[in-house]
């Protein structure tokens, strides 16, 4: 297994070259050995841990300890940011998947400065505003936060974990993630092409 | 075939490897471990030797006084004389029962019967499943009974039997028991009615039959 | 070996968080190296032009399915004791879509986004404040969804059992559907590629 990854290695890194290249330093890694890595990571979590992956939970936990902050009979009231907030023998930011993404940044950082890849700008296709591009990733986003809490995971903890798992709610969600996005992307296809 | 292996593209060479890693999956058998246990004799000799697989019924009483909710409780007992009397926040799961009991393996178990042997057996069971943190209640209910529903005092106490003693009198109040009064002859067979079954007041807030879930687990 | 190490009590709560945050690293040091901290090369996957999102996500799932059943089946992973998230089938179905939708309008997913933001894409900010709006109006709706957010609850489940055939079989079969996806993806994006009139490779 090993042998193999290393000589994946070897390949000619996006060989495809499209027409408008993405402005990156470095080639990004093959897909094939990035996600040979990221599987390795998600076995590190299964095994150390017993769990696997998340990302959205760190943010419900924040929303939730807003909303305690700013009204908290509302927030204990709510069956939700209840389930967040615990007990309240705990603080809910000591919480795993916090200091798991936290952990996701500083990743994300490591990796772009070593590839020269950090510079601030928005990501867009050449025919629209930075203002739409920027409106559409706050709706995105709203969208993304509404559903990934209604399908209790995201990407992360639902396609990816409960994928190697075959946990069977998980691969449920995985295909209606890619058939909600296919049947979307011809509509805002002026967003990226 | 080394040859042809060596000519091929290092994703396929990974994909063909996916492929046979998936084709011995198909006929592995279940990854599932409760199907397939082992006993490692010599590890639960020594624990059994050591005593470590004991909680002692003051150590039990001091649990459930602090409201400790970390452990699950066991009784190994018939569901009558479940009802007749147990030791607060214990659950009642026979023998053939203790499969359905929900237990983790991680979690720390303590099994009490009548005398000892039943707990013995489920020990071993558990011990055997892979089951970590399995305890045996020392001397079992009898045990409970003597030393802290009902505890004496030797004949001739030594100081630190009287503090000792001192102690107890107070948890055996707080178990609804009563202490013999010092100098009894131990070997006289008490007749002291036994308590209620209900849970001591100040502990009834954390009952320790439902371990406090924490914060969910997934995403 | 006792694991899940943690689930065997090998170590506590305190350590369990540096243990996330060096876990977090590996994740997002992989996720940029993906290339997802680019939401134009996450949609091109919605564009038939690029499949990178596909190629790396079932490469991972199949690394950790694979992984996962050998371990467990060697007996050094307690496969029970790995936590699974309990399935509601018609909630998770109607949140994937909705996701689904969010993904390709926004250009991110939560765990990409986070990758986004550390190495400054603006939009990648936005769509994490979108995020939080997001979650913000879930939980106010929540006493009004609370009765969807439950319904058709299937426990915790998985396909070999709901299938009721052995584990490793599926887990076989995964494996043949990704590495067929894989040529499938390369096919596609070749053809694309020459679509537009630039030499395949």
């Amino acid at each position: 297994m090993h042998a193999d990854a290393q000589s994946l290695a070897g390949e000619p890194v996006d060989a495809r070259a499209p027409e408008t290249p993405y402005p990156t330093a470095r080639p990004y890694m093959h897909p094939y050995l990035a996600g040979f890595g990221l599987g390795l990571v998600l076995l590190a979590a299964f095994v150390i841990m017993g769990r696997g992956l998340g990302a959205s939970g760190a943010f419900s936990s924040l929303v939730a300890v807003g909303a305690d902050a700013i009204a908290p009979a509302h927030a204990r009231a709510n069956g939700f940011y209840a389930e967040y907030l615990g007990d309240g023998t705990s603080n809910p930011l000591m919480d795993w998947l916090v200091f798991e993404v936290l952990g996701v940044f500083a990743g994300g950082f490591l990796s772009g400065i070593l590839a020269g890849r950090i510079r601030t700008g928005v990501e867009r296709g050449p025919s629209i505003s930075k203002g739409m591009r920027l409106f559409y990733a706050f709706v995105g986003g709203g969208l993304m936060g509404i559903g990934a809490k209604l399908a209790r995971g995201c990407t992360s903890g639902q396609a990816l974990t409960g994928g190697a798992m075959l946990n069977v709610g998980s691969w449920a969600f995985m295909m209606c993630v890619f058939a909600g996005a296919y049947a979307t992307a011809y509509f805002i296809r002026r967003q990226w092409q | 075939m080394k040859r042809v292996l060596a000519n091929l593209k290092p994703t396929f060479r990974a994909g063909l490897l996916v492929g046979v890693l998936g084709l011995i999956a198909a006929f592995a058998g279940s990854p599932y471990q409760g199907s397939q246990f082992t006993i490692d004799a010599q590890e639960l000799a020594r624990v059994v030797e050591t005593t470590t697989d004991h909680v002692t019924p003051e150590e039990l009483a001091d649990w459930i006084i602090q409201g400790r909710a970390d452990y699950r409780l066991i009784d190994l007992r018939t569901a009558q004389e479940y009802g007749e009397y147990h030791i607060p926040g214990a659950e009642n799961f026979g023998l053939t029962a203790l499969p359905d009991a929900g237990l983790q393996k991680s979690e720390k178990i303590v099994l009490y019967s009548e005398g000892g042997i039943h707990a013995a057996q489920a020990w071993f069971l558990l011990k055997a499943k892979g089951y970590s943190g399995v305890y045996m209640l020392f001397g079992g209910l009898d045990g409970w009974k003597d030393d802290v529903l009902f505890p004496s005092l030797a004949a001739n106490p030594t100081p630190a039997q009287t503090v000792q003693f001192g102690k107890m009198k107070e948890v055996s109040k707080f178990f609804g028991g009563a202490p013999r009064s010092g100098g009894t002859d131990s070997a006289q067979t008490p007749s002291y009615a036994l308590p209620k079954v209900e849970m001591p007041q100040s502990v009834e807030a954390s009952p320790a039959s439902t371990p406090k879930k924490k914060k969910k687990e997934g995403c | 070996m006792n694991a899940p190490f943690y689930k065997f009590g090998l170590f506590g709560d305190n350590m369990s968080l540096i243990v996330a945050f060096f876990i977090g690293i590996g994740f997002g040091f992989f996720l940029e190296r993906a290339g997802f901290g680019n939401a134009r090369k996450l949609a091109a996957q919605f564009y038939f032009k690029d499949l990178t999102v596909f190629k790396v996500m079932f490469t991972a799932i199949i690394t950790a399915m694979l992984g996962l059943f050998y371990l467990s089946w060697m007996g050094l992973v307690d496969l029970s004791l790995v936590y699974l998230t309990p399935t509601y089938l018609l909630p998770q179905i109607a949140g994937g879509i909705i996701l689904g939708v969010g993904f390709v309008v926004g250009g991110y997913c939560p765990g990409t986004s986070c990758v986004a933001v550390s190495t400054g894409k603006l939009d990648g900010v936005m769509y994490l404040l979108g995020v939080i709006a997001g979650i913000v109006v879930f939980g106010e709706l929540y006493p009004f969804l609370g009765g969807f957010y439950t319904a058709t609850p299937m426990g915790q489940i998985t396909l070999p059992q709901l299938l009721n055939v052995p584990y490793g079989l599926v887990v076989f079969l995964v494996s043949l559907m990704a590495v067929g996806g894989f040529a499938g993806a390369t096919w596609v994006e070749k053809r694309m590629a020459s679509r537009k009139g630039v030499q395949p490779s």
